[in-house]
């Protein structure tokens, strides 16, 4: 797994690459815990190339979920694989978080 | 006879590896080998040849007594009849030298271990003693023929033989008891050198045989070239370097009297050379002359390294001690002794080491809180003076060493008894174990390799005391194991085993956690006479969490459905409930169906669980029913509610309904593929019409080959239920 960050203004646009399995998902949880995460109105996660997410993966997300939302950060994904939508889907996820199909729409909606 | 002492060890003999070369019996006992058993064989073998050597010697001893004897006799009285043969003598000499020294090298080979003072104390109480048994026999002849003014030709060649026998006997014995020391530490080329040695002694006895004298000028060169080569052997003294100064000095008292045998035996014969009065001389035995400067000559060396090594085997003494102690060091973890053992070992070895006068140790626990745990010849105020002292330096728990404490003044106004100090701390990277501090009375206690021998100890102990704490939580693992054994036990006796047994429907179950225990589980409550609740769910991560999770899932399926509510209002309450104690970053996904025969019916809601598979009978159709609702937990308000969605459903006999966990759908294959739900949709199609459990069994096998491996990712669970037509009555049917 590898996470990279990339800072555009006030968005963060996070590139997950790999399979967020249980350990790496103590990884995303430290990045997405990190104060400095807080000044960003905006974040945006590349989903290109998450092959997998585990239980574990999508916890740390609904973890952050709560507080992203009363922060009035946005947390949006965009380019996610069928399979990895379907896990979101199967869990609900759809309808709390915002899943968009590529990197334009993204920005559109976080620009609203 | 004086050999006969060692008969009664014969039978003791458990060694049954020795050699046997230039032994008669060979052939016979290579003809018999495939008859006996080897073990056994081995020990008639060895145990028969010691006796015939035995036999044979007396026989030759006493033929050859006989014999010189006789010759005797008939010299005294030239003109009686020559009945003695006397070339039989150097025959009979040749039996009776070579049985002896064949017999003493197979008693030889049960000499075995260091203790090498007892070698030298068998050699001496076995057969040194045997030259003062000569000596006083040959005084008591004397005094008997002085006393009685007659000369007895007789009597002298009585004593003459005996002492011959008793010097054979001490030969052999020495010469086999210096080759097993000799050959201590051996190495190939002193192997090499000592069986020649052998061969060409044992090559000596042909000149006796064929009556050459040696001292003739041909082999005086080649005898004086096996001096030299006895010479080179005796320098092969490597056993006396581990004796300790105690064992050091008795075996020089030892090694003295043995070397006083030799001489008596060498002046008795010499005497004797050439004596008219006798017919026989033994100092023209070429064989006994070139042992007995062999034996003699390594006991001189070997008493005489003994004696100027002397003063210096404390050296060695103290090395080996530090070596002995290393290994006990090390080898504690093995023994099982516990860190205050090994200080114990530490506290001894280095004062050993180092000769220091006084010492004392510290354990640390945590921080500053410091335990005088050994002293030697030091009270505790003297240790608070030096210790505030230190403090003042800041040198404490550092490696330190003051070889001259006159020199500061700090250490000189404690006016203290001592002139040397080191302290060595024992720690690792990760602990501070301790502190040892050593003093001595003496300037410059303490040298350059002192100090490493000490460095050593430490570095050792912190090194046993790492692998004690090792083996210490390998241990408690192990009890870890033992627990979660029990855990995998508990947890599986919260699985139902059977489901209620009903004429109308039949369910197949399968659940296989990836770890000792896990996070799936399913359950059931029959509601009322015709409705049964099911209930399959599955907890976020693995393991023993996801294990308590799962545990509390079930308390509140049972609390819960005790009051009998609708799927959608216990997901709603199953989530008020679960949002109060479940972690931030754990959910549970479920699904609730409560099917009622009576109506032909279900009810389901879905909780973030995986979609119902469904096989409906009527329309030969197979789905998943597409149904929203939001996992547990995931939401922890009010809001929740608007997130579950309850459906009906009625269904058919001959229906079929797959429950499963996503431990299923997300199984890989080695090319890491999932299984997918439209796999296990393919999979229902083809077997929608076998019985509840032969459609499970048809599933998990295909499941089993899609994976190809043992090895599970994710907890598996798989319930399949068919529904079947209502039967009659069986009152009914009577009718």
């Amino acid at each position: 797994m590898k996470i990279t960050q990339d800072i555009k203004d006030s968005t963060i646009i996070m590139t997950l690459d790999g399979e967020l399995d249980a350990s790496s998902s103590v990884v995303l949880d430290e990045e997405l815990s990190d104060p400095e995460i807080m000044k960003y109105k905006k974040i945006l996660v590349d989903c290109r190339n998450l092959n997998y997410i585990s239980s574990a993966g999508l916890g740390v997300f609904i973890s952050h979920l709560q507080r992203f939302e009363d922060a009035q950060i946005k947390l949006i994904f965009f380019n996610m694989q069928d399979k990895v939508r379907n896990v979101f889907e199967i869990l609900g996820l759809d309808l709390l978080m915002t899943i968009v199909s590529n990197y334009e729409e993204a920005i559109t909606i976080a620009d609203e | 006879m004086f050999f006969l002492a060692d008969k009664s060890t014969l039978f003791k003999e458990r060694n049954f590896f020795l050699p046997f070369n230039k032994l008669n019996s060979t052939q016979e006992y290579k003809q018999s080998l495939p008859v006996l058993s080897t073990v056994f064989r081995f020990m008639l073998y060895k145990t028969n040849v010691k006796s015939l050597l035995v036999t044979a010697a007396i026989v030759s001893w006493a033929l050859l007594l006989g014999n010189v004897l006789l010759m005797a006799e008939s010299a005294r009285q030239p003109g009686s009849v020559k009945l003695a043969l006397p070339y039989l003598n150097n025959l009979l000499i040749i039996v009776f030298i070579v049985s002896v020294f064949i017999f003493q090298r197979l008693s030889a080979n049960s000499l075995k271990g260091i203790d090498f003072s007892s070698y030298l104390w068998n050699l001496f109480s076995k057969a040194a003693i045997a030259a003062y048994l000569s000596i006083a026999l040959y005084f008591a002849y004397r005094i008997s023929t002085g006393y009685a003014r007659l000369q007895s030709p007789l009597l002298l060649h009585l004593v003459y033989q005996v002492n011959f026998g008793l010097l054979v006997f001490f030969l052999a014995k020495a010469f086999y008891i210096w080759r097993q020391l000799l050959l201590y530490h051996k190495n190939r080329f002193l192997q090499v050198a000592w069986e020649w040695f052998e061969i060409l002694l044992f090559s000596t006895l042909v000149l006796t045989l064929l009556n050459f004298n040696y001292t003739n000028y041909i082999f005086l060169p080649l005898f004086i070239l096996m001096g030299l080569y006895v010479l080179f052997l005796c320098t092969n003294l490597k056993w006396v370097a581990y004796l300790s100064f105690n064992k050091k000095s008795r075996s020089l008292v030892l090694l003295g009297a043995i070397l006083v045998s030799c001489y008596i035996f060498t002046k008795f014969f010499q005497e004797f050379a050439d004596s008219p009065a006798l017919i026989i001389d033994y100092s023209d035995v070429a064989f006994l002359t070139m042992s007995m400067l062999f034996v003699g000559c390594y006991t001189l060396a070997a008493f005489l390294v003994s004696l100027f090594s002397l003063p210096t085997s404390s050296v060695f003494e103290q090395k080996s001690d530090d070596l002995l102690n290393f290994q006990r060091l090390s080898q504690s973890i093995q023994q099982g002794q516990s860190e205050a053992q090994v200080y114990d070992l530490l506290f001894e070895s280095t004062i050993k080491a180092s000769d220091a006068s006084s010492a004392w140790f510290e354990t640390s626990r945590g921080n500053n809180n410091i335990h005088i745990s050994h002293l030697l010849n030091i009270n505790a105020e003297k240790i608070e003076r030096i210790r505030h002292l230190l403090m003042a330096y800041n040198i404490q728990q550092i490696d330190y060493i003051n070889n001259n404490l006159d020199r500061n003044t700090g250490f000189r106004d404690l006016a203290l008894p001592w002139k040397s100090l080191i302290i060595l701390p024992i720690k690792s990277k990760q602990r501070m174990f301790g502190t040892l501090y050593l003093l001595r009375d003496i300037e410059q206690g303490f040298d350059r390799e002192t100090i490493n021998v000490l460095r050593t100890f430490t570095s050792q102990t912190v090194l046993t005391l790492d692998n004690l704490r090792l083996a210490a939580e390998s241990l408690q693992n192990e009890r870890y194991k033992e627990e979660l054994k029990i855990a995998t036990q508990v947890q599986e006796s919260l699985v139902p085993k059977t489901f209620p047994s009903d004429s109308w429907f039949e369910i197949a179950t399968h659940s296989k956690a990836a770890k000792e225990v896990g996070g799936d589980f399913y359950d059931f409550l029959q509601l009322s006479e015709s409705r049964i609740a099911i209930i399959i769910g599955d907890v976020s991560g693995k393991g023993i969490s996801a294990a308590f999770h799962m545990a509390q899932m079930k308390g509140i399926f049972h609390g819960l459905m005790q009051q009998d509510m609708p799927p959608s209002d216990f997901m709603k309450q199953a989530n008020s409930a679960l949002s109060r104690c479940l972690e931030k970053t754990s959910f549970i996904t479920s699904s609730l169906y409560i099917i009622d025969y009576r109506m032909q019916g279900f009810v389901f809601a879905r909780a973030g669980h995986c979609h119902t598979l469904y096989y409906n009978a009527m329309m030969e159709d197979v789905f998943y029913f597409q149904t929203d609702g939001l996992g547990l937990g995931i939401v922890r308000d009010k809001s929740y509610n608007n997130h579950v969605r309850e459906m009906y459903y009625d269904y058919n006999p001959g229906d079929v309904m797959v429950i499963y966990t996503d431990g299923i759908v997300e199984a890989r294959s080695p090319t890491n593929d999932e299984y997918g739900e439209d796999r296990l949709k393919y999979m229902l199609t083809q077997t929608y019409h076998l019985e509840a459990e032969d459609i499970k069994c048809a599933i998990i096998n295909d499941l089993e080959d899609f994976t190809s491996t043992d090895n599970l990712y994710d907890d598996q669970t798989l319930l399949v239920i068919k529904f079947k037509p209502i039967q009659q009555k069986p009152d009914n049917n009577v009718k």
